[in-house]
């Protein structure tokens, strides 16, 4: 169960990491053709719209595979402590950014968001990806040894 | 052998004379025939674009052969040929080769590096060996020219860049969507411009293409031509939610779509990306539109911009094509002047013979 855990979260935080770099790279992209300053990366980077799917597939699967991270967390808390809650501010910032990505990859699915918000906001959760991985190790104290 | 170049081109020629020196393909067995008999010529390619009409002259002995082709191209066009002195120029080796390979390598183009010479250079050549004007020089010598033209085009930038707001429209067209098979393009007014970057759309497989204008009868006439399915210009609002790319190109005074339309569009669409290109002066569309999220808006002068761009950036390519075009040149030329020595044994090698 704890290689399933470790695993999940950590391939989740992987594709949130590519979300993230899709964001940028559609946000340089934009900003490019916003501003007919077509650079050197300008011929280099794939389409917006192509961008724009990858940023859009990438979460999901990271919101997929965090799912998977979370409920196996809960269930090793059943089946150590006995009870599914034990309150750790890592396994809170992991809800958080469940969340977060959850109304994000929601809001792309209803077309409501679309194009350099999303994009912006994948750039921005990833910060809090981070602080989940690494802050709650390091700068709070929490139940999670590793990082 | 010599190799002696005779022709006109754009810069040396107006298109009224360059049209009547033209040769159309099926004219072409007759030509070399008389190229043959009349001019002596032993091998031979024409090149005939809209730009150039150029004869490639291969002959034993070059006295008088200038003089010889000119004439050719004057009764051929049927032009004095006093009024051919100055637009005719000719050239022998080796810069009749050079004039070759930088012909193919589209720096002679009025576009310069466009790819589309090669292409050309390749037919004349496969109509003269065809027509078997061609022997062992010159296949070789084309050959040659045409790989240097693919060295040229992979080594330095002189194919890169955008030159026409047609293909810039495309580009950029296809930074915000991807492929363009399977959009949905809207015209709005006809005009030159307008029409060309249409048509550089449809090359890219654009098939689903609406056009609107203030007199339906010329809209007719031009969906007709572009396969387009023409609207009236009161629908307008509902198309703009339904297209991907817009252009318009109407003298219309005033915005014909300001930013509040399209904001509106934009929210009906579910915020789908819109591109829209402003080829109007005045604008047709209200410049701030472009600040939308979504939307991506090009005027004439953002194109421009880009165009001249690619311009300036096959410019610095000139001289390193010039490097690699020179350095072929002389790899032919040392290969052509073995192959005398081989075919034409020297007197002293003859007499040391048995």
């Amino acid at each position: 169960m704890v290689t399933v855990h470790t695993l999940a979260s950590l391939l989740s935080y992987a594709a949130f990491l590519a979300a993230f770099v899709c964001g940028i790279l559609f946000l340089v992209q934009e900003r490019q053709l916003k501003r007919k300053t077509m650079g050197v990366l300008f011929h280099q980077l794939p389409s917006l719209e192509a961008l724009d799917r990858a940023n859009f597939v990438t979460i999901g699967v990271g919101f997929a595979l965090l799912s998977a991270g979370l409920l196996s967390g809960f269930i090793e808390v059943r089946l150590s402590f006995g009870r599914w809650w034990i309150a750790d501010s890592k396994t809170c910032l992991a809800i958080a950014v469940w969340g977060l990505y959850l109304l994000l990859w929601g809001m792309r699915l209803r077309a409501t968001l679309r194009g350099r918000r999303v994009a912006l906001l994948s750039v921005l959760g990833f910060g809090l990806v981070l602080f989940t991985l690494l802050g709650a190790s390091y700068l709070v104290p929490s139940l999670h040894p590793y990082v | 052998m010599h190799i002696i170049l005779v022709g006109v081109n754009h810069r040396s020629a107006p298109i009224e004379l360059r049209e009547r020196l033209a040769f159309r393909r099926e004219q072409l067995p007759e030509a070399f025939d008389r190229l043959r008999e009349e001019v002596g010529l032993s091998e031979a390619a024409i090149l005939s674009t809209c730009n150039r009409v150029e004869i490639y002259a291969g002959v034993p002995e070059a006295d008088g052969t200038v003089a010889r082709l000119r004439r050719f191209l004057s009764e051929r066009g049927g032009i004095e040929p006093a009024g051919l002195a100055e637009r005719v120029y000719h050239y022998t080796e080796p810069q009749s080769v050079r004039h070759l390979f930088s012909v193919v390598s589209g720096l002679d183009s009025m576009v310069l590096g466009e790819g589309e010479i090669v292409h050309q250079v390749k037919h004349a050549y496969e109509w003269a060996k065809h027509c078997g004007a061609t022997g062992k020089v010159f296949n070789v010598l084309f050959q040659r020219a045409l790989n240097a033209a693919k060295a040229v085009r992979a080594q330095t930038g002189i194919g890169c860049g955008r030159t026409s707001i047609g293909t810039v429209a495309v580009a950029l067209s296809e930074k915000i969507f991807g492929r363009l098979a399977g959009r949905t393009v809207l015209l709005i007014g006809i005009g030159k411009i307008g029409e060309l970057t249409l048509k550089r759309l449809a090359d890219r497989g654009v098939r689903d293409i609406r056009l609107m204008n203030r007199s339906p009868e010329r809209a007719a006439e031009a969906a007709a031509r572009y396969r387009a399915t023409p609207l009236p210009l009161e629908r307008l609002q509902e198309e703009l939610l339904e297209a991907d790319i817009v252009i318009t190109s109407t003298g219309a005074p005033g915005h014909l779509l300001c930013r509040a339309d399209i904001e509106q569009a934009m929210r009906k669409r579910h915020q789908r990306p819109l591109c829209l290109v402003d080829l109007g002066v005045p604008r047709n569309i209200e410049p701030s539109a472009g600040r939308l999220d979504n939307v991506y808006r090009f005027d004439v002068d953002d194109l421009q911009g880009v165009v001249e761009h690619g311009h300036r950036a096959r410019q610095e390519a000139v001289d390193q094509s010039r490097l690699i075009i020179d350095h072929r040149v002389e790899r032919f030329l040392s290969w052509w002047r073995e192959d005398l020595e081989r075919c034409e044994p020297s007197p002293s090698a003859l007499a040391a013979a048995p």
